[in-house]
Protein backbone atom coordinates (compact mmCIF):
# COMPACT_ATOMS: atom_id res chain seq x y z
CA UNK A 1 0.00 0.00 0.00
CA UNK A 2 1.31 3.47 -1.29
CA UNK A 3 0.01 6.37 0.69
CA UNK A 4 0.14 9.62 -1.37
CA UNK A 5 1.80 12.32 1.72
CA UNK A 6 0.95 15.51 0.41
CA UNK A 7 4.52 17.03 1.15
CA UNK A 8 6.36 13.65 -0.08
CA UNK A 9 4.29 12.33 -2.69
CA UNK A 10 3.33 8.56 -3.03
CA UNK A 11 5.02 6.65 -0.40
CA UNK A 12 5.04 2.65 0.82
CA UNK A 13 3.28 2.35 4.19
CA UNK A 14 6.49 1.10 5.72
CA UNK A 15 7.37 4.70 6.22
CA UNK A 16 4.55 5.83 8.37
CA UNK A 17 3.45 4.94 11.68
CA UNK A 18 -0.16 4.11 12.24
CA UNK A 19 -2.44 6.37 15.24
CA UNK A 20 -6.25 4.98 13.89
CA UNK A 21 -9.43 6.30 13.83
CA UNK A 22 -9.23 10.55 13.19
CA UNK A 23 -12.53 11.48 13.79
CA UNK A 24 -12.55 11.19 17.75
CA UNK A 25 -12.03 13.81 19.93
CA UNK A 26 -9.78 13.46 22.93
CA UNK A 27 -12.39 13.83 26.01
CA UNK A 28 -12.02 16.85 28.31
CA UNK A 29 -9.65 15.38 31.43
CA UNK A 30 -11.29 18.08 33.95
CA UNK A 31 -15.10 16.70 32.74
CA UNK A 32 -16.80 15.18 35.33
CA UNK A 33 -17.07 12.12 33.33
CA UNK A 34 -13.56 12.17 32.38
CA UNK A 35 -12.41 8.27 33.56
CA UNK A 36 -15.45 7.20 31.54
CA UNK A 37 -14.64 9.10 28.39
CA UNK A 38 -11.50 7.81 28.32
CA UNK A 39 -11.81 4.53 28.87
CA UNK A 40 -14.18 4.70 26.16
CA UNK A 41 -11.38 6.64 23.93
CA UNK A 42 -8.68 4.29 24.27
CA UNK A 43 -10.66 1.24 24.15
CA UNK A 44 -13.55 1.43 23.18
CA UNK A 45 -13.23 1.79 19.24
CA UNK A 46 -14.93 0.54 16.50
CA UNK A 47 -13.41 -1.64 13.53
CA UNK A 48 -15.14 -0.20 10.33
CA UNK A 49 -15.34 -1.70 6.79
CA UNK A 50 -15.42 0.62 3.98
CA UNK A 51 -14.85 4.14 4.29
CA UNK A 52 -12.14 5.40 7.66
CA UNK A 53 -10.23 8.57 8.38
CA UNK A 54 -7.19 7.81 9.31
CA UNK A 55 -3.94 9.39 11.18
CA UNK A 56 -0.73 7.90 9.55
CA UNK A 57 2.88 9.75 10.71
CA UNK A 58 5.06 10.15 8.14
CA UNK A 59 8.07 8.98 9.82
CA UNK A 60 10.73 8.51 7.56
CA UNK A 61 9.50 11.10 5.58
CA UNK A 62 8.52 14.57 5.77
CA UNK A 63 7.74 13.97 9.93
CA UNK A 64 4.13 14.91 9.50
CA UNK A 65 1.06 13.75 10.91
CA UNK A 66 -1.48 12.93 7.98
CA UNK A 67 -4.98 12.83 7.96
CA UNK A 68 -5.91 9.93 5.58
CA UNK A 69 -9.07 8.92 3.72
CA UNK A 70 -8.78 5.14 3.14
CA UNK A 71 -11.33 1.96 2.33
CA UNK A 72 -10.57 -0.48 4.64
CA UNK A 73 -11.60 -3.35 2.69
CA UNK A 74 -9.87 -2.27 -0.58
CA UNK A 75 -7.11 0.00 1.00
CA UNK A 76 -8.15 2.61 -1.68
CA UNK A 77 -7.46 6.39 -0.60
CA UNK A 78 -9.57 9.11 -1.67
CA UNK A 79 -7.06 12.16 0.15
CA UNK A 80 -4.67 12.94 2.27
CA UNK A 81 -4.05 16.57 3.85
CA UNK A 82 -1.86 16.90 6.35
CA UNK A 83 -2.46 17.37 10.24
CA UNK A 84 -2.66 21.25 10.98
CA UNK A 85 -1.95 22.29 7.52
CA UNK A 86 0.85 24.50 6.41
CA UNK A 87 3.16 25.56 8.76
CA UNK B 1 29.35 -17.70 -1.63
CA UNK B 2 31.90 -15.14 -0.48
CA UNK B 3 32.08 -11.40 -0.82
CA UNK B 4 34.73 -8.74 0.01
CA UNK B 5 32.42 -7.44 2.62
CA UNK B 6 33.18 -10.27 4.32
CA UNK B 7 36.67 -9.06 5.08
CA UNK B 8 35.58 -5.88 6.82
CA UNK B 9 33.78 -5.49 10.36
CA UNK B 10 30.20 -4.27 10.18
CA UNK B 11 31.61 -1.40 12.39
CA UNK B 12 33.79 -0.47 9.73
CA UNK B 13 33.64 1.70 6.68
CA UNK B 14 34.71 -0.35 3.78
CA UNK B 15 38.51 0.04 2.28
CA UNK B 16 38.65 2.45 -0.49
CA UNK B 17 38.67 0.15 -3.69
CA UNK B 18 37.26 -1.31 -6.91
CA UNK B 19 34.43 -3.99 -6.25
CA UNK B 20 33.24 -6.40 -8.79
CA UNK B 21 33.86 -7.96 -12.18
CA UNK B 22 37.17 -6.88 -13.51
CA UNK B 23 37.08 -4.50 -16.10
CA UNK B 24 33.48 -2.75 -15.38
CA UNK B 25 32.48 0.31 -13.66
CA UNK B 26 28.91 1.04 -13.80
CA UNK B 27 28.78 3.37 -10.68
CA UNK B 28 31.45 5.46 -8.78
CA UNK B 29 31.09 6.30 -5.05
CA UNK B 30 32.72 9.14 -3.34
CA UNK B 31 32.22 9.50 0.73
CA UNK B 32 32.68 13.10 1.82
CA UNK B 33 32.15 15.03 5.07
CA UNK B 34 29.66 18.08 4.78
CA UNK B 35 31.81 20.95 4.96
CA UNK B 36 29.16 22.76 7.27
CA UNK B 37 25.21 21.10 7.35
CA UNK B 38 22.66 22.57 9.51
CA UNK B 39 18.58 22.70 9.62
CA UNK B 40 16.47 25.38 9.68
CA UNK B 41 13.17 25.14 10.91
CA UNK B 42 10.65 27.30 10.75
CA UNK B 43 8.82 29.02 13.79
CA UNK B 44 5.06 28.35 14.44
CA UNK B 45 3.23 30.20 11.75
CA UNK B 46 6.71 31.64 10.44
CA UNK B 47 7.19 30.07 7.07
CA UNK B 48 6.77 32.62 4.98
CA UNK B 49 8.10 35.35 7.17
CA UNK B 50 11.35 32.94 6.93
CA UNK B 51 11.07 32.72 3.02
CA UNK B 52 10.98 36.58 2.85
CA UNK B 53 14.01 36.86 5.00
CA UNK B 54 15.81 34.13 3.77
CA UNK B 55 15.90 35.62 0.16
CA UNK B 56 16.23 39.11 1.26
CA UNK B 57 19.77 38.34 4.12
CA UNK B 58 21.25 35.44 2.17
CA UNK B 59 19.78 35.22 -1.54
CA UNK B 60 17.81 32.07 -0.72
CA UNK B 61 15.07 30.45 -2.77
CA UNK B 62 13.29 28.50 -0.04
CA UNK B 63 10.88 26.19 -1.87
CA UNK B 64 8.31 24.72 0.46
CA UNK B 65 8.62 21.59 -1.29
CA UNK B 66 10.93 18.61 -1.52
CA UNK B 67 13.69 20.18 -3.43
CA UNK B 68 17.28 21.68 -4.06
CA UNK B 69 18.52 25.06 -5.23
CA UNK B 70 21.31 26.19 -4.55
CA UNK B 71 22.40 30.06 -4.41
CA UNK B 72 25.79 32.05 -2.86
CA UNK B 73 27.31 28.63 -2.07
CA UNK B 74 24.66 27.00 -0.48
CA UNK B 75 22.21 24.30 -0.99
CA UNK B 76 19.16 24.39 0.55
CA UNK B 77 17.05 20.65 0.30
CA UNK B 78 13.65 20.69 1.71
CA UNK B 79 13.22 17.93 4.30
CA UNK B 80 9.42 19.00 5.18
CA UNK B 81 6.67 21.49 5.42
CA UNK B 82 8.67 24.64 6.58
CA UNK B 83 12.11 22.59 7.72
CA UNK B 84 14.90 22.82 5.01
CA UNK B 85 18.72 21.24 5.20
CA UNK B 86 21.08 23.81 4.26
CA UNK B 87 24.63 22.39 2.89
CA UNK B 88 27.87 24.57 2.24
CA UNK B 89 30.26 24.10 -0.16
CA UNK B 90 32.85 24.78 1.40
CA UNK B 91 33.98 24.83 5.40
CA UNK B 92 31.97 28.14 6.99
CA UNK B 93 30.25 29.44 10.20
CA UNK B 94 26.99 28.13 9.01
CA UNK B 95 25.25 28.83 12.50
CA UNK B 96 26.70 32.65 12.47
CA UNK B 97 26.06 33.04 8.38
CA UNK B 98 21.92 31.91 9.47
CA UNK B 99 22.11 33.87 12.40
CA UNK B 100 19.91 36.79 10.28
CA UNK B 101 17.02 33.99 10.42
CA UNK B 102 17.36 32.97 14.03
CA UNK B 103 13.77 35.27 14.38
CA UNK B 104 11.80 33.02 12.20
CA UNK B 105 13.59 29.74 12.30
CA UNK B 106 14.99 27.31 14.87
CA UNK B 107 18.56 26.74 13.53
CA UNK B 108 20.56 23.62 14.25
CA UNK B 109 23.90 22.61 13.34
CA UNK B 110 24.50 19.20 11.95
CA UNK B 111 27.57 19.33 10.58
CA UNK B 112 29.10 16.22 12.44
CA UNK B 113 25.63 14.72 12.11
CA UNK B 114 25.84 13.24 8.59
CA UNK B 115 27.82 11.77 5.92
CA UNK B 116 27.75 12.53 2.62
CA UNK B 117 27.92 10.27 -0.53
CA UNK B 118 27.78 11.22 -4.02
CA UNK B 119 26.69 8.70 -6.81
CA UNK B 120 27.37 8.16 -10.33
CA UNK B 121 27.71 6.45 -12.84
CA UNK B 122 25.66 4.57 -16.06
CA UNK B 123 24.31 2.49 -13.90
CA UNK B 124 23.28 4.23 -10.66
CA UNK B 125 19.82 4.18 -11.02
CA UNK B 126 20.08 -0.04 -11.33
CA UNK B 127 21.73 0.11 -7.73
CA UNK B 128 19.10 2.74 -6.25
CA UNK B 129 15.87 0.35 -7.84
CA UNK B 130 17.51 -2.13 -5.17
CA UNK B 131 16.45 0.09 -2.11
CA UNK B 132 14.82 2.96 -3.31
CA UNK B 133 11.00 3.25 -3.21
CA UNK B 134 10.75 6.95 -5.12
CA UNK B 135 10.11 6.54 -8.95
CA UNK B 136 13.37 7.90 -10.50
CA UNK B 137 12.82 8.29 -13.49
CA UNK B 138 13.92 11.70 -15.01
CA UNK B 139 10.44 12.88 -16.16
CA UNK B 140 9.32 12.26 -12.70
CA UNK B 141 12.61 12.70 -10.68
CA UNK B 142 14.59 15.70 -12.56
CA UNK B 143 17.27 17.09 -11.36
CA UNK B 144 17.27 19.62 -8.29
CA UNK B 145 14.30 17.10 -6.99
CA UNK B 146 14.69 15.61 -3.49
CA UNK B 147 13.40 13.12 -0.90
CA UNK B 148 13.58 11.82 2.24
CA UNK B 149 13.04 8.34 2.82
CA UNK B 150 14.08 4.73 4.12
CA UNK B 151 16.71 3.10 1.63
CA UNK B 152 17.27 -0.63 2.79
CA UNK B 153 16.03 0.37 6.06
CA UNK B 154 18.23 3.75 6.33
CA UNK B 155 16.59 6.94 6.68
CA UNK B 156 18.19 8.98 4.00
CA UNK B 157 18.16 12.44 2.32
CA UNK B 158 18.54 12.68 -1.31
CA UNK B 159 18.62 14.65 -4.61
CA UNK B 160 19.30 14.21 -8.25
CA UNK B 161 22.33 16.84 -9.48
CA UNK B 162 22.27 17.90 -12.70
CA UNK B 163 23.82 15.87 -15.82
CA UNK B 164 23.81 12.25 -16.29
CA UNK B 165 23.18 9.82 -13.61
CA UNK B 166 24.50 11.83 -10.65
CA UNK B 167 22.58 11.61 -7.10
CA UNK B 168 23.66 12.89 -3.46
CA UNK B 169 22.64 11.71 -0.40
CA UNK B 170 23.41 12.42 3.91
CA UNK B 171 23.08 9.69 5.78
CA UNK B 172 22.80 9.82 9.41
CA UNK B 173 26.52 9.18 10.81
CA UNK B 174 26.20 6.25 13.11
CA UNK B 175 24.21 4.68 9.54
CA UNK B 176 27.41 5.57 7.23
CA UNK B 177 28.59 1.73 7.47
CA UNK B 178 25.30 0.13 6.83
CA UNK B 179 24.70 2.38 3.66
CA UNK B 180 28.02 1.77 2.41
CA UNK B 181 27.44 -2.10 2.70
CA UNK B 182 24.27 -1.57 0.93
CA UNK B 183 25.67 0.28 -2.04
CA UNK B 184 29.25 -2.41 -2.66
CA UNK B 185 26.40 -5.25 -2.25
CA UNK B 186 23.64 -3.78 -4.38
CA UNK B 187 26.41 -2.32 -7.07
CA UNK B 188 29.24 -4.94 -7.26
CA UNK B 189 27.59 -6.81 -9.68
CA UNK B 190 27.77 -3.52 -11.98
CA UNK B 191 31.29 -2.94 -10.60
CA UNK B 192 31.47 -0.06 -8.46
CA UNK B 193 34.26 2.45 -7.49
CA UNK B 194 34.00 3.19 -4.04
CA UNK B 195 36.21 6.44 -2.42
CA UNK B 196 36.57 8.60 0.52
CA UNK B 197 36.82 11.97 -1.34
CA UNK B 198 40.00 13.96 -0.30
ZN1 LIG C 1 5.68 13.08 4.06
Amino acid sequence: MRIPCPYCGARDASEFAYLGDATLTRPDPAAPDADEAFHAYVYLRDNPAGAHSEWWYHSAGCRRWVKVARDTTSHAIAGAELAGGAR
Amino acid sequence: MTSALNTFPVTQMPADGRYGPAGTQGVSVRVFDPPALALLAARRGGASALTVAAHATLGLALADTPRLTRANGLATIGAGPGRWLVLAEAPEDLAARLAPLAAHAAITEQTDGYVGFELSGARTRDLLAKGVTVDLDPAAFPPGAAATTNVAHINVTFWREPGDERFGFLVARSYRVAFARFLIASGAEYGIAFAHRG
